[in-house]
């Protein structure tokens, strides 16, 4: 009869703890950056050779996709608009790798052929103080042209954002 | 025998003359050129079908009923590149992909060449905006031209750079 008790203690002990560490962790997990809105200046490719299209591309599916991620203000490189904000971020990006890829060989191979892209986006404040750091890459393993690896880094990039960011609105 | 010598060569300089007419038909490209616009002109969806001029110093795309302008003198940067890309695409592309005995991949290899054509601007307020279209081969460089003419900028000059989506063999990545 003890033994019984004693296990059934053991057990509920276990579940606490079991069910307590994700509470634990969602308050250890750091508060989110105040960003009233959000720049986004051209990606940077100066040591790598990144095709024109490329950069392009990488620019303008990052700006809308942290648009479609609840962004309601994002302004692009240059825009005199956001030097009157307050509580502005700056997201620089600098590419870090780059492998072309080749979307015939992914048709006709499967397993090779991939395109990927590598991308340094650097948060900070107007001041050039760092807010956030991170690497974010986009691959495109199988269906799709060579750009869609693009799309695959704006996503990952705004999901970064939106991890660490909260904006008025969408806390 | 000189009828067969006249046949021999008129047939030699016909297949001569296929060869170089559409070289310098696509060159040409004086009027509105068949693009798809795959990015970055605002109020035109991705991967929207129209044709492309340079008309009184703007850069005119016009797809359906609607039309955008951009002005040739905002542009900072113009750049051409050669791309190429499925000759059989779209749904059917993607379906051919699940044909038996790898028929789908035998249709992969199949490619057609185009041009690709990636204007940089700045819009009213400053913002920087990228904009890339695709269109027949030869025909980038003549709009680059145009534009370079009536007050765009480029960085790069010379002759359009092989692009590197079109690769077929898999370059090495490049790392920093």
């Amino acid at each position: 009869m003890n033994r019984i008790l004693s296990a059934g203690f053991r057990l509920s002990v276990f579940t606490l703890i079991f069910a307590a560490s994700p509470l634990l962790a969602q308050k250890s997990k750091p508060a989110k950056i105040k960003a009233a809105a959000l720049q986004v200046e051209m990606i940077q490719s100066d040591e790598i050779k990144l095709p024109a299209e490329f950069q392009v591309a990488l620019y303008e599916n990052l700006i809308r996709q942290l648009e479609e991620n609840g962004f309601s203000r994002v302004y692009r490189d240059g825009d005199r608009n956001a030097a009157s904000v307050a509580d502005l971020v700056v997201l620089h990006s600098t590419v870090r790798g780059f492998k072309a890829g080749s979307e015939r060989a992914r048709q006709v191979t499967t397993v090779s052929g991939t395109t990927s892209i590598t991308v340094r986006c650097q948060f900070t404040s107007p001041d050039g103080t760092s807010l956030l750091e991170q690497d974010v890459n986009g691959k495109v393993r199988f269906f799709g042209g060579n750009l869609k690896a693009t799309y695959d880094f704006a996503k990952k990039a705004a999901h970064v954002a939106n991890q660490n960011f909260s904006t008025p609105g969408r806390e | 025998m000189t009828s067969r010598t006249t046949t021999v060569l008129v047939g030699v300089a016909s297949l001569f003359a296929g060869l170089v007419i559409p070289v310098a038909n696509a060159q040409r490209a004086s009027g509105p050129v068949k693009v798809v616009q795959l990015t970055g002109l605002v109020g035109v969806k991705d991967n929207a079908k129209g044709t492309l001029s340079v008309e009184n110093g703007q850069l005119h795309f016009v797809h359906g009923k609607a039309s955008s302008d951009v002005s040739a003198s905002s542009m900072q940067d113009v750049a051409t590149a050669a791309d190429s890309q499925r000759a059989v695409g779209g749904t059917i592309g993607l379906m051919s992909m699940a044909a038996p005995y790898g028929g789908g991949r035998v249709l992969s290899l199949f490619r057609t060449k185009i041009d690709t054509l990636t204007v940089q601007y700045r819009d009213a307020d400053g913002g920087l905006h990228g904009a890339i279209f695709t269109m027949p081969v030869g025909t980038a460089e003549v709009i680059k031209k145009e534009l370079v003419a009536h007050g765009a900028h480029t960085t790069a000059s010379g002759e359009p750079t092989p692009a590197a989506s079109s690769s077929s063999s898999p370059n090495k990545e490049q790392k920093q």
